[in-house]
């Protein structure tokens, strides 16, 4: 792929990180998934109806945490149990249905992140501090705990990873399970989800290796490899080979889809401002 | 646990909320900024309510105002926050951090099992995951059990049998039915493991019209029901009220200040009475959501 853009995609150049980062975690997506993304999560929220929209119409899409099937949001608000997120939907589960389902594998995908993530991409969203005294008591799990364990593969990602301190070597307090605990592998504690597939961050893109370990795979232009050594706590390994274009310019019609979802920009309170700045498809353009 | 026979279950709400003692097992209704029994909530707080133990799954203003006016001492639930809207939960944050509130986080999937169990009468039930998390640890009632058909080791916890369910319906009846739009979240569960379910609705409706409605949570379940419109402000109740941002940033600010900031609120928001605090906060504006989706953007800016 170029980052080059012709004179005719000059539309094409004028979109911002957030918009592409929402269409990264878009297009972890496969067509042929049921798909679930946690609450306080605008990004994954708004990546999923994306992907419905676009590449992935036949993707069972739950909804948060209104648990209603394939809704078409009249927009995405703040607060993830909102009717606006369901108000003509067909079908709403009931909680105990979307939990049954996802613990016995029904689901395919789950978006996760956290206060802290580890190169195995567990999570920590409990304390930062650790418990039973946290420095910074953050919000908590809901269901990770369990569903991660065994939905069948996992988007992690993070719009915070530049701070330096989310991906981390050690987590303060482990909520959701990557590919390894202190206790062992996924396989040693039975676990039959597959973990973690994709890190996704505002500076690139990371799969998982052979030992279950984050391997950085695609950059966003504007960022090198020197920017992510400087900010992740983890052993950085690296195998830059695109990440099957997931950080590839948003084509039109993903684009579109994003302003259509979130005309709130609701998926923007997730950045720091200086991220929000940044037009990643101009960086690499002739002019 | 047995029903709760007999015809009229009205009370006022001061009467619901005094069914609920010091140091009870509570379980709070709705989720997220929805449907929450706040004005259970805030009678709680007006009649001192102290070392309540909550349980329930994820949760907002209810919790952090029930701590931030002294009244918890456990908190089990799987998540308290304002979302990426309005951020971390001031009041909870700081509790943790002192260790004057007991915070047990809890998992979703792993109350709904601890709910069943309590519902279905056994003494313990599997769980899927929780092995090799931290949260683990933070509960010594969890043990691991080697299952005797596949040789698994699975993490196993304890019914959860709330000594009340505190919960907040759009429409109920005299004898206590209730009717509920979805996500019913854990309201359901919740019903049928506790002891008792004390309810507040926006509107008390003669039975036929109930039923018309639909019926999701029966009386019989049901200990009391207070009538207090507008009972889930400044949480949402569709189709009356959606969520009202800017008293939730308001809380926000004076739970973040603490001190004389919270104390204010409480004074203005909490003790007094509901139609005096009804008549203050304004809750019509927030009907215009059904006027037309501009409107209905308009509440979230």
């Amino acid at each position: 792929m170029s980052w080059a853009l012709d004179a005719g995609h000059a539309a094409q150049r004028s979109w911002t990180l957030d918009e592409a980062f929402v269409v990264a975690l878009a297009r972890t997506i496969r067509d042929t998934e049921a798909v679930f993304h946690g609450f306080a999560s605008p990004c994954a929220q708004v990546a999923m109806h994306v992907a419905k929209r676009t590449h992935a119409p036949d993707c069972l899409l739950i909804e948060g945490a209104t648990y209603a099937v394939d809704p078409v949001p009249v927009f995405v608000p703040p607060t993830g149990n909102d009717l606006a997120l369901h108000r003509d939907a067909v079908y709403r589960m009931r909680f105990e249905e979307f939990f049954d389902a996802a613990c016995r594998g029904a689901v395919d995908r789950m978006f996760l992140s956290g206060g802290q993530i580890d190169g195995y991409g567990s999570t920590n969203v409990t304390a930062i501090g650790g418990m039973p005294h946290p420095k910074i008591k953050l919000g908590g799990g809901g269901g990770g705990g369990n569903i991660s364990a065994s939905i069948g593969a996992l988007t992690v990602w993070t719009s915070r990873h530049r701070a330096g301190r989310t991906l981390v070597a050690d987590l303060d307090f482990l909520t959701d399970l990557g590919h390894r605990t202190r206790e062992g592998s996924r396989a040693e504690l039975g676990y039959t989800g597959g973990g973690p597939q994709w890190l996704v961050t505002e500076l690139g893109a990371f799969d998982f290796d052979g030992d279950g370990h984050a391997r950085l795979r695609a950059l966003w232009p504007d960022v090198d490899v020197d920017d992510v050594a400087a900010a992740t706590g983890f052993e950085l390994r690296v195998a830059l080979d695109g990440a099957d274009g997931l950080l590839d310019p948003p084509s039109p019609a993903e684009l579109a889809a994003v302003r259509a979802v979130d005309p709130l920009g609701v998926r923007r309170s997730e950045f720091a401002e200086v991220e929000l700045a940044r037009t990643p498809g101009l960086s690499g353009v002739a002019r | 646990m047995s029903f709760h026979l007999g015809g009229d279950k009205r009370a006022s709400l001061a009467e619901a909320a005094a069914r609920v003692g010091d140091g009870a097992l509570v379980a709070l209704g709705g989720g997220l900024c929805a449907r929450l029994p706040m004005a259970l909530v805030r009678e709680m707080v007006r009649q001192g309510r102290r070392d309540l133990h909550l349980v329930g799954s994820a949760h907002s203003i209810d919790v952090d105002l029930l701590i931030a006016a002294g009244a918890v001492g456990v908190c089990e639930e799987s998540y308290v926050g304002f979302e990426q809207d309005l951020g971390l939960a001031p009041a909870f944050r700081r509790a943790a951090r002192d260790g004057s509130v007991e915070v047990r986080e809890s998992c979703c999937a792993t109350v709904l099992a601890q709910l069943r169990a309590a519902e279905a009468g056994v003494p313990f039930l599997p769980v899927r995951g929780i092995k090799g998390t931290d949260v683990e640890g933070l509960h010594p009632e969890y043990a691991r059990m080697t299952c005797p058909f596949t040789g698994e080791e699975l993490v196993v916890v304890p019914p959860l049998r709330p000594d009340v369910a505190l919960l907040h319906a759009p429409l109920g009846d005299a004898h206590g039915n209730l009717h509920l739009d979805q996500p019913f979240v854990l309201d359901e569960r919740f019903a049928h493991a506790s002891v008792a379910v004390v309810a507040t609705v926006d509107r008390i409706v003669p039975t036929a019209e109930l039923v018309g409605a639909g019926v999701v949570v029966p009386g019989h379940l049901v200990a009391a029901v207070a009538e207090v419109p507008y009972g889930a402000h400044p949480s949402s109740c569709y189709p009356g009220y959606a969520y009202d941002r800017p008293h939730l940033a308001a809380y926000l600010a004076a739970a973040t200040a603490g001190g004389t900031a919270l104390d204010e609120y409480l004074a203005r928001y909490v003790h007094v009475d509901e139609d005096t605090y009804a008549k203050d906060v304004d809750p019509e504006r927030l009907a215009a959501w059904s006027g037309s989706t501009r409107a209905w953007q308009e509440l979230f800016r």
